[in-house]
């Protein structure tokens, strides 16, 4: 790896891999308007599939090849018919949450059968590779581009020329007149979902033979990165998405070539945030295409929350706030513990998600801030660890609101894509911008929390403390709910046309949303990081995002208490149960399914 | 419904139609004879479109039955229906506007499978619709309004369907186009398709039709033979009242 030869190769091969992911989620958003979060693991399970067909059949190539492709597909096909089918009618945030569910529960299944230690998987080719021009290229890159090549054009004679392929199309384009032709819908759905696991499946087992290793991260990674080339190739375009997996794989191999490996996803998830900040159609797409997400009030599931009396708040609240007082364990506070703080996390996505509508994936960023925030203050400007708490909220506060603010405009699904976009890069720039944030090493010895110059060492004090801090911004968020500006939240998130008639300013309303969910998250994160004493880039990840998101669901969206319940039940229920760790993640993507499915309105029900 | 008819090919009877908690429909009841042009007129928010969607099967009734040439359509899925014989040129138009004009016009004959006669039949198509054969490659979202509705017309064709059911056939056209939309539907209706329509503009949809309905707020207000409808004066109330002065 030299030559400017062998970075265009390298981005074109990479570039091919993506687009065999990206086209797969162009297929179903084009039929089914929706980002398919699922996909990535679809790779990751072609990847693994690959793997026991290489290694414990010794399979050769071709079969390898059609094994992998035949097994995804399947796995696909049971998506659709299982997964997305049932939700058909309903309300449209009820797939995206489905497809974020079952990525959850198929990655650890994954993980759970194959352990999560990396393993390689060989190529099955001759290892030579062919001088050309000024670099080299192998037979392995000529296999992908191979595939990639051949996948394009199978999948343009099918569109072009079968029948099924002509109902996909009919149907990406308008779903009810395709209907009213006689297509039947459903088995366009399967169709797509079958060639998009098809086409992920063998990519994900590509992608491990040229890196010679897969491991559960292939996934989360996959979906990313396909989102990020379909976006730029315009959301349902198929031929917009290979053009923009090849830009994204060039991308990235020139931006590793100029700043190193570590720049590599920063780069995609830039070009991911100009793009829908400057043409949220995509680079290509025709002007007169609908505008993305004609969006209303169906989005979240609307329902009759449940009152809980004032008095009974009351008593629940003396109930925990005496609860050291009793000879209860350390184990049990600590698990508490845990619960307010996600609480807190939950209280600012109920608000940005559930009383905004804004469904943000990225919420874990905030922590990050936050926490970084307070730490840093701490540490090398000494400021009192309230006050640097107080600090990392109004960071987040602002970093936040300010880092969303260009995607403003954006509705429905591509909010939740900017972030997540959002919150990787932070997390990128946290590992990246060492001379600040010390980079991969992380930052130790925190000093732990103090109040007014006491420490809050004892369990029981960390307890109250977290505790006091989440019923305070818990009582503010409830005020703000019964006010004219929660009001005019809602109307927004209901209908922001209707409401932008009524001389609403949708940006000055959504920033003040992150301004007052970003300060309860950045607190979180800021408590969180004295209490850890140890942060890193990977503290605060994608997974405590979607965690705080199925917290929020399942209390109700946009219910403060609600929020709350689900934090305890979340956190607390595997610690009763006392379910190993690695099972935990599993059980939230199942909860997340079965609320989709059986209760989008949560518990509480949606505010 | 109407003495000398003769035998009904759709009915809707007692049909209750509710958007969540608000009822579209109230017992909704409309024959449309083999042969015949049936009308259905009424203003805005009357639940005009929502019958065309009961009959397609995109909506759901929640009491009473819907028959097509003397079996039940109910619980049947649109494709479905569509098989049966129905055809659908939908309100303003809903061409697949990415695809080609002949791809659109294709796409009509979707459920069937004699591609031979499926060929003859998009050349007859381009001897009704003689402009349209100088845009079959073209991206069917370039053409006009009125092209558009052309296309639709055409599409509906291709199934070789017993019975049209048109969504405002005329909305949004020119004044040259509107006489020749009607006139179309009119030598349609002569080849033995009958066809049930949804108008606002009701003196031009009496001019070719056999029989109306008048529809306010869900309920049908009158109805009777076409030619007997258009000099009653309270057509003009009845319709008038389900829509605002605009």
């Amino acid at each position: 790896m030299s030559s400017w030869f062998d970075y265009t190769i390298n981005g074109l091969i990479i570039g091919n891999v993506y687009a065999l992911v990206a086209v797969g989620l162009a297929l179903i958003f084009g039929v089914s308007r929706l980002i398919n979060f699922a996909q990535g693991s679809i790779y990751l399970v072609g990847a693994y599939i690959g793997w026991v067909a290489v290694v414990r059949l010794h399979t050769p190539l071709p079969l390898t090849i059609i094994v992998v492709a035949a097994a995804a597909a399947l796995v696909g096909l049971v998506i659709e018919r299982f997964g997305l089918r049932p939700l058909q009618n309903s309300v449209r945030i009820a797939p995206l949450l489905a497809t974020i569910g079952i990525s959850f529960v198929l990655d650890q299944l994954v993980m759970l059968t194959f352990s999560p230690n990396p393993r390689a998987l060989p190529s099955q080719l001759p290892d030579v590779r062919f001088q050309l021009g000024g670099g080299t290229i192998g037979p392995l890159d000529l296999l992908i581009a191979g595939v990639g090549i051949t996948s394009a054009l199978l999948l343009f004679v099918f569109l072009r020329y079968s029948k099924l392929g002509w109902a996909v199309r009919a149907a990406s384009q308008d779903r009810d007149a395709a209907m009213q032709m006689g297509v039947d819908v459903n088995r366009v759905n399967q169709a797509v979902f079958g060639i998009a696991a098809a086409l992920g499946g063998v990519s994900g087992m590509l992608v491990g033979m040229y890196y010679n290793q897969i491991d559960t991260a292939m996934s989360l990674q996959a979906t990313l990165k396909g989102v990020v080339a379909e976006v730029v190739g315009g959301a349902g375009n198929v031929p917009g998405a290979v053009i923009g997996s090849l830009l994204l794989g060039l991308v990235e191999s020139y931006g590793v070539a100029v700043f190193g490996t570590s720049y590599r996803n920063l780069f995609a998830f830039l070009l991911l945030v100009v793009v829908l900040v400057l043409r949220p159609n995509g680079l290509f797409i025709s002007p007169r295409q609908a505008p993305p997400e004609p969006l209303t009030g169906t989005f979240i599931a609307p329902s009759r929350p449940l009152r809980i009396p004032r008095w009974a708040l009351a008593v629940a609240g003396a109930i925990f706030a005496v609860l050291p007082l009793f000879p209860v364990s350390f184990y049990v506070l600590q698990t508490l513990i845990n619960a307010w703080l996600l609480g807190m996390l939950a209280l600012s996505l109920t608000l940005v998600a559930g009383t905004m509508g804004q469904v943000s994936l990225g919420h874990a960023a905030l922590l990050a801030i936050g926490a970084y925030t307070s730490a840093l203050l701490s540490l090398t400007l000494n400021v009192p660890v309230g006050l640097a708490i107080i600090g990392g909220g109004l960071m987040s506060a602002a970093l936040g609101t300010l880092l969303i603010s260009p995607s403003f405009r954006l509705r429905g699904h591509y909010v939740s894509i900017a972030t997540l976009a959002i919150g990787e890069i932070v997390a990128l720039v946290i590992l990246n911008w060492e001379s600040v944030t010390r980079g991969p090493i992380g930052i130790s010895g925190i000093p732990p929390l103090t109040l007014f110059g006491y420490d809050l060492i004892s369990p029981s004090s960390v307890y109250w403390f977290s505790l006091a801090v989440m019923v305070v911004l818990a009582l503010l968020q409830g005020r703000l709910l019964t006010s004219h500006l929660g009001r005019s939240f809602r109307a927004i998130r209901d209908d922001d046309i209707a409401a932008r008639a009524y001389g609403l300013s949708l940006n000055r309303y959504k920033s003040l949303a992150f301004i007052f969910g970003g300060f309860a998250a950045g607190v979180s994160g800021g408590i969180a990081a004295h209490l850890y004493s140890y942060i890193n880039h990977e503290t605060f990840n994608t997974q405590q995002s979607i965690l705080a998101l199925t917290v929020v669901i399942l209390g109700g969206l946009g219910n403060v208490v609600g929020a709350i319940v689900g934090s305890v039940a979340l956190v607390g229920l595997p610690e009763v149960f006392r379910i190993a760790a690695e099972y935990r993640i599993l059980i939230y993507g199942i909860v997340l399914l079965l609320l989709v499915r059986f209760r989008p309105q949560g518990l509480l029900g949606t505010i | 419904m109407t003495n000398s008819a003769p035998e009904a090919l759709l009915t809707l009877s007692n049909v209750n139609t509710f958007y969540g908690p608000a009822q579209v429909h109230f017992d909704l009841s409309i024959t449309v004879a083999r042969g015949h042009i049936v009308c259905l007129l009424g203003g805005n928010a009357s639940g005009k479109s929502t019958t065309m969607k009961i009959i397609l099967g995109l909506v759901k009734p929640r009491s009473g039955e819907v028959t097509f040439d003397g079996a039940s359509l109910i619980g049947l899925s649109t494709p479905q229906i569509v098989r049966r014989g129905i055809a659908s040129v939908p309100e303003a138009r809903r061409l697949f506007a990415d695809m080609s004009v002949r791809e659109n016009i294709l796409m009509g004959a979707f459920v069937r499978n004699d591609r031979d006669a499926v060929a003859q039949d998009l050349d007859r198509m381009l001897t009704l619709f003689p402009k349209l054969g100088q845009r079959l490659s073209q991206r069917a979202g370039s053409l006009s309004g009125g092209e558009q509705q052309m296309v639709a017309m055409a599409r509906a064709l291709m199934s070789r369907p017993r019975m049209i059911v048109m969504d405002e056939p005329t909305m949004g056209l020119s004044p040259l186009y509107v006489d020749r939309v009607l006139e179309l539907i009119r030598s349609i209706n002569q080849a033995g398709v009958s066809v049930f329509m949804v108008e606002q503009n009701a003196s031009l949809a009496l001019e070719i039709a056999h029989e109306a309905y008048v529809l306010q707020t869900g309920k049908i207000v009158l109805s009777g033979p076409a030619r007997a409808l258009k000099d009653d004066p309270r057509i003009r109330d009845a319709y008038l009242g389900g829509s605002e002065a605009a």
